[in-house]
C-alpha cells in the first residue's frame, strides 16, 4: 500500500510539472485556404481561338479583372496558406527583472493561378498557369 | 488519505488534458441569387436592368470598351481546437462570384458565374 502510495505522489508531481509547462511552451499549427481548387487549361483553349465567353463558361467569374489600356486580363487565383509558431517562455517578469523567452515562427503562402489576356476582339491573346500547392511545404519554405 | 489522492490526482488529469474546440463561421453577403441569372441574356440585358436585378455591384471595373460590373460575396469557416500546449487552427474561404461585362452601349456583352460558398467546410489543419 506505501509503495502504491508513493506512485502517485509522482504521478501527481508529474501533473504538476506538466500543468506549469502547459503555460511555458505552446504550438500553434494554422492552415488557411482561400479560394476554390484552380483547374489547369483545356487542351482546347488556344490563342488566336479561344474566346472571352468560352473562358468564363469553364472558369466562371474571375477574382480580378485589369484593363491593361487595349487588352483584358482575367486573373483566378486560390491562396493556400500554413503557418507554425512555437513558444518557449518562463515568465519570471515579478520575480527578476528578466524572462527569457524563445519564439519560431514560419509562414508559407502558396499560390495556385491562372491569368487569360484577351485582345481587343475578346480573342485569347495569351495564358499562364501556375499551380504551387502541388509542391512540396517544407522544401519550397526553405527554398 | 489515498482516496483523497486519487480525486487530487483525478483533478490534475482534468486540468492537464482539458482542451477546447470552436468553429466560426463569418460571411460577407450580399443579397444575389444563382437562378435571376436566368434572367440575363447577352446582347439584350442592359446595364440598367443588371443593377435592378441583382442590386449595386460589390466592384465597377473601368474597361476600354465598357465596364464590369462585379458581385461578390464570401463564407469563412473556421475551426479550431487547444489541446493544453498544441493550438490548430483551420479558415476556409470560399466565395460566390457574378462578372457581367458591359459594353459602350451599355449592354451585357458577356457575364461569367461561380458560386462556391456551399463547398466551404470545417476540418482540422493536418
Amino acid at each position: 500500500m506505501r509503495c502504491h502510495f508513493r506512485n502517485i505522489v509522482w504521478i501527481m508531481i508529474a501533473l504538476l510539472a506538466g500543468c506549469v509547462i502547459a503555460g511555458c511552451v505552446s504550438l500553434r499549427i494554422e492552415k488557411i485556404n482561400d479560394g476554390a481548387e484552380i483547374l489547369p487549361p483545356p487542351e482546347g483553349f488556344t490563342a488566336g481561338k479561344t474566346s472571352l465567353q468560352e473562358v468564363l463558361l469553364y472558369y466562371g467569374a474571375p477574382t480580378d479583372i485589369i484593363d491593361m489600356q487595349g487588352s483584358l486580363a482575367l486573373h483566378y487565383q486560390r491562396t493556400f496558406y500554413r503557418g507554425g509558431h512555437l513558444s518557449i517562455g518562463v515568465p519570471l517578469g515579478d520575480v527578476y527583472n528578466a524572462s527569457p523567452k524563445f519564439d519560431a515562427r514560419g509562414d508559407l503562402a502558396l499560390h495556385d493561378a491562372i491569368v487569360f489576356i484577351f485582345t481587343t476582339d475578346g480573342l485569347l491573346k495569351d495564358m499562364r498557369y501556375e499551380k504551387s500547392t502541388s509542391r512540396p511545404l517544407w522544401d519550397t519554405y526553405w527554398e | 488519505m489515498e482516496k483523497a489522492c486519487w480525486v487530487v490526482v483525478s483533478l490534475l488529469i482534468i486540468a492537464c488534458f482539458n482542451s477546447c474546440a470552436v468553429i466560426g463561421r463569418s460571411k460577407d453577403f450580399r443579397p444575389f441569387d444563382e437562378s435571376t441569372l436566368m434572367g440575363v441574356t447577352p446582347g439584350k440585358t442592359t446595364a440598367q436592368e443588371v443593377t435592378e436585378l441583382f442590386g449595386a455591384p460589390s466592384q465597377v471595373v473601368k474597361l476600354f470598351n465598357g465596364n464590369a460590373y462585379v458581385y461578390e460575396r464570401s463564407l469563412s469557416k473556421a475551426t479550431g481546437l487547444w489541446l493544453v500546449i498544441l493550438t490548430f487552427a483551420n479558415f476556409d474561404i470560399q466565395h460566390d462570384r457574378i462578372v457581367f461585362f458591359i459594353n459602350q452601349d451599355d449592354v451585357v456583352s458577356h457575364y461569367g458565374s461561380s458560386f462556391k460558398t456551399e463547398a466551404a467546410s470545417y476540418e482540422m489543419p493536418f
